[in-house]
């Protein structure tokens, strides 16, 4: 019995040398090429589709890229998070002229704000060659060659500036592929910034992937001579001239033999199949639809006027259960005080509110299906209901 | 070494209840190679999955390595009962710190459970991958498969040229 375990033990063993064989594809730090990508468009659901193309179509074993971008005004949030609790969704198409935009995007991590004073970079690789640590050395080192600048890479890896932040970083990892991107504060509209992420406590409870709230900083704040467009060009190059695995510096010599700048256009002709990723990342599936189950949960004070015995004050409380983006259940306390004989409307308020999307359509339903109401009482507690979904 | 230890066990002559329960004591605490035979086994995919069949239906969960490699788990998005899954699709992800690590399927077939405590307590992928911290369960529709995994002890040597 223990020979008969032993020799089997062998024969994996052989086999297990044949999958190491097989598995591993060793390819030499001087057989990778490294190509700088810069995106034309302005719009984030394009960059993002162009991202997202890449990652999924191109072969990244002996071609390392780096894509740079930049977009109109938009809050981007990360794959796992709450966009009620990260955006100031209602006041967002008020904020710059343009309006801001929300995005989702395929990567983890948190919320972060984009306008033309940001510079976005997106590092490729194949999965068993993702290093975030390098990707962010390439930064500092860029920096500091063309401006004098000294970021510091935090423990959580981030890039920092005088304990502030000036860059946001996420991850997708993937097989094959795999990708890193950060966003890198130049001259942002802070006011704009705190503006579209400024969030009061609305009352939601969720274990999706919370934003740290962090202090940040634009680089031109340390030396105003930093741009975005001299940026494209120093972080381009200084990629260019970094061997494809180990920090250091090749110089121009390195960067020549490398497959140099590109401008990219995220159109179907260029990428087919980029309209159709472009959609849903637009669509209302994706960016509403993919928020981690939640619940909200509020509570309001009962004008006197309506109460019936003013001797028990107590608040009407209502709580949401939202799941994929629509409402799965509500429960609502009325307080003894405003109701003797029982809530006559709370029936109607709850039965055509389940199963509908989490956004204001809802509200417009709500008032439908309540056209007929008379009572004030019925309509305070309707409109408590859309208190609770126009505060998010 | 664990071989002779079963095999001494088995001829002290201690009751055979005791053996089995030593026996799978060490197989939950350390996965042992005798398990292969007696008990359903853990097989591995070069992308550091692991799935144990049980009859018709394989638990699926990821590796120690992978579960390192990762750091902390802060949200697991895991495929909805009744999806179905062919081997090597995108089925779910993993968030730790910044980055959504991708979940493939190293087998096909129907998902028939989901573990709702990892959704709720996602750290459980680090403290127990091999067991609390399991991810969905599939019903097999194809057993074939199963033989292009890797063993414990394959595994743990391509895990070795993995570290660089």
């Amino acid at each position: 019995m223990a020979l008969v375990q032993r020799n089997i033990f062998k024969v994996s063993a052989i086999l297990a040398r044949c999958n190491f064989r097989t598995y591993s594809t060793p390819v030499e730090e001087k057989d990778i090429k490294k190509s700088v990508f810069i995106s034309q468009s302005k719009d984030i659901f394009a960059n993002l589709a162009l991202e997202n193309w890449l990652y999924k179509n191109f072969d990244f074993t002996n071609h390392h890229i780096l894509m740079l971008w930049q977009n109109e005004p938009c809050v981007v949030i990360g794959r796992h998070q709450n966009p009620w609790l990260e955006a100031n969704i209602s006041e967002l198409h008020n904020i710059t002229e343009q309006g801001v935009k929300l995005a989702r995007r395929n990567s983890g991590g948190g919320t972060v704000f984009h306008d033309q004073g940001n510079l976005n970079m997106t590092f490729f690789t194949a999965r068993n060659r993702y290093n975030r640590k390098y990707n962010l050395e390439i930064i500092t080192r860029a920096l500091f060659r063309e401006f004098g600048v000294k970021l510091q890479i935090s423990p959580r890896e981030d890039l920092t500036l005088r304990d502030c932040k000036v860059s946001g970083t996420a991850a997708k990892l993937g097989r094959p592929s795999a990708y890193h991107h950060c966003t890198l504060l130049v001259n942002v509209n802070k006011l704009c910034l705190s503006q579209a992420l400024q969030k009061l406590d609305v009352g939601i409870q969720t274990n999706a992937t919370k934003s740290i709230k962090s202090k940040i900083m634009n680089l031109c704040e340390e030396n105003p001579k930093v741009n975005v467009k001299t940026l494209f060009k120093a972080i381009g190059w200084e990629y260019l001239r970094t061997p494809a695995l180990t920090i250091k510096d090749g110089g121009m010599e390195l960067a020549n033999t490398q497959k140099g700048f590109q401008m990219i256009n995220p159109t179907e002709q260029w990428f087919p199949g980029i309209e159709e990723m472009k959609d849903e990342l637009q669509s209302w599936k994706w960016l509403y639809g993919k928020t981690p189950k939640f619940t909200i949960s509020r509570s309001f004070t009962v004008p006197e006027n309506l109460l019936i015995n003013t001797d028990v004050p107590d608040d009407l409380k209502i709580a949401m259960v939202v799941e994929n983006g629509k409402i799965t259940d509500v429960n609502l306390f009325v307080p003894p005080g405003l109701v003797t004989g029982g809530f006559s409307g709370d029936v109607n308020v709850i039965t055509s509110l389940i199963g509908q999307k989490f956004s204001e359509d809802v509200l417009d339903n709500l008032e439908w299906s309540l056209g007929a109401l008379v009572s004030d009482k019925d309509k305070f507690v309707t409109d408590c209901v859309r208190q609770v979904m126009t505060s998010v | 070494m664990v071989v002779q230890r079963f095999i001494m066990c088995a001829a002290n002559s201690v009751t055979k209840a005791r053996i089995l329960n030593q026996c799978r004591k060490q197989m939950t605490n350390r996965l042992i190679h005798t398990s292969r035979w007696m008990f359903a086994e853990r097989l591995y995919t070069n992308k550091h999955e692991w799935v144990e069949v049980d009859g018709e239906t394989g638990t699926i969960g990821i590796s120690q390595y992978a579960q390192e490699a990762l750091g902390d788990v802060v949200y697991a998005q895991l495929p909805d009962v009744d999806t179905v899954l062919k081997q090597k699709d995108e089925c779910g992800a993993l968030e730790s710190v910044k980055a959504a690590s991708e979940v493939y399927s190293p087998i096909s077939g129907k998902v028939i459970e989901k573990n709702l405590n990892i959704e709720e307590t996602p750290s459980l992928i680090n403290s127990s991958c091999y067991d609390k911290g399991w991810l969905f369960k599939v019903k097999l529709s194809n057993k074939e498969e199963l033989s292009g995994l890797m063993t414990e002890e394959q595994y743990n040597d391509f895990v070795k040229t993995q570290e660089h």
